[in-house]
């Protein structure tokens, strides 16, 4: 259309690109950072299966719907299922990972109070579901 | 940018984002509070997001209080006036 800017619509559309880029960038970034596993962090095998949760530590003790940590460590987390798809998570610590057949899913976290928290498959696996739940007791550093 | 290679740009940029882990950093890791981390960043996102929102439905509301029929300050188009359209 001839005498018609789009000065605007290009500063509008350099504005959208701009937020869009910075969006992305700042994600990835926090995404980057919290992903890096620390050296010294300590292996925990978590197992889902229908209806509980399984923890190993890397001494091979093994408990079933409770996991003890200590405060001011770091823990790497295993996680895979054995029968169906579940999804391992720490509410409190925004921990929230799938547990999937035939897969090894990594993540970590380090706690730093001591204190009880909530662990819950957050993945519908079944009728008892909504009870495949935890227990995260973290404790004082020996 | 010619308009040929605008969309080739594009794309070399959404095939080089897989490619982008391994640019990360390779040291370890630090201890982080992730719940700090995260709950940031969807801070920082929304404020984003919500000052978007705002301009952009602003701008809507604005449009249309400004162009609508019954406004005093509406004038016809020049197309409108020529009876062009």
């Amino acid at each position: 259309m001839s005498g018609h800017s789009n000065f605007p619509e290009w500063v509008y559309i350099g504005v959208v690109v701009a937020l869009l880029c910075w969006v992305g960038a700042e994600a990835w970034n926090v995404e980057r950072i919290v992903e890096h596993i620390p050296e010294d962090a300590e292996l925990i095998k978590v197992t889902g299966q229908q209806w509980f949760w399984t923890f190993e530590h890397e001494d091979g003790t093994k408990r079933i719907g409770e996991l003890r940590v200590e405060a001011g460590k770091a823990y790497r987390f295993e996680i895979t299922s054995k029968d169906v798809i579940h999804s391992f998570n720490i509410h409190d610590y925004v921990v929230l990972l799938d547990a999937v057949p035939g897969r090894v899913n990594t993540v970590w976290f380090a706690p730093m109070e001591a204190g009880e928290h909530d662990i819950q498959c957050r993945e519908y696996c079944g009728l008892i579901h909504y009870n495949m739940r935890g227990k995260l007791i973290v404790e004082e550093a020996a | 940018m010619t308009p040929r290679a605008t969309p080739l740009a594009i794309l070399a940029l959404v095939l080089s984002i897989p490619a982008l882990p391994a640019l990360a950093a390779t040291e370890p890791g630090e201890y982080l509070d992730r719940r700090a981390e995260i709950w940031n960043l969807f801070f920082r996102m929304m404020t984003v997001a919500f000052t978007i929102g705002t301009v952009v439905s602003g701008t809507i509301v604005w449009l249309c209080l400004r162009f609508r029929e019954s406004n005093p300050k509406a004038a016809p188009t020049r197309y409108e006036e020529a009876g062009e359209w």
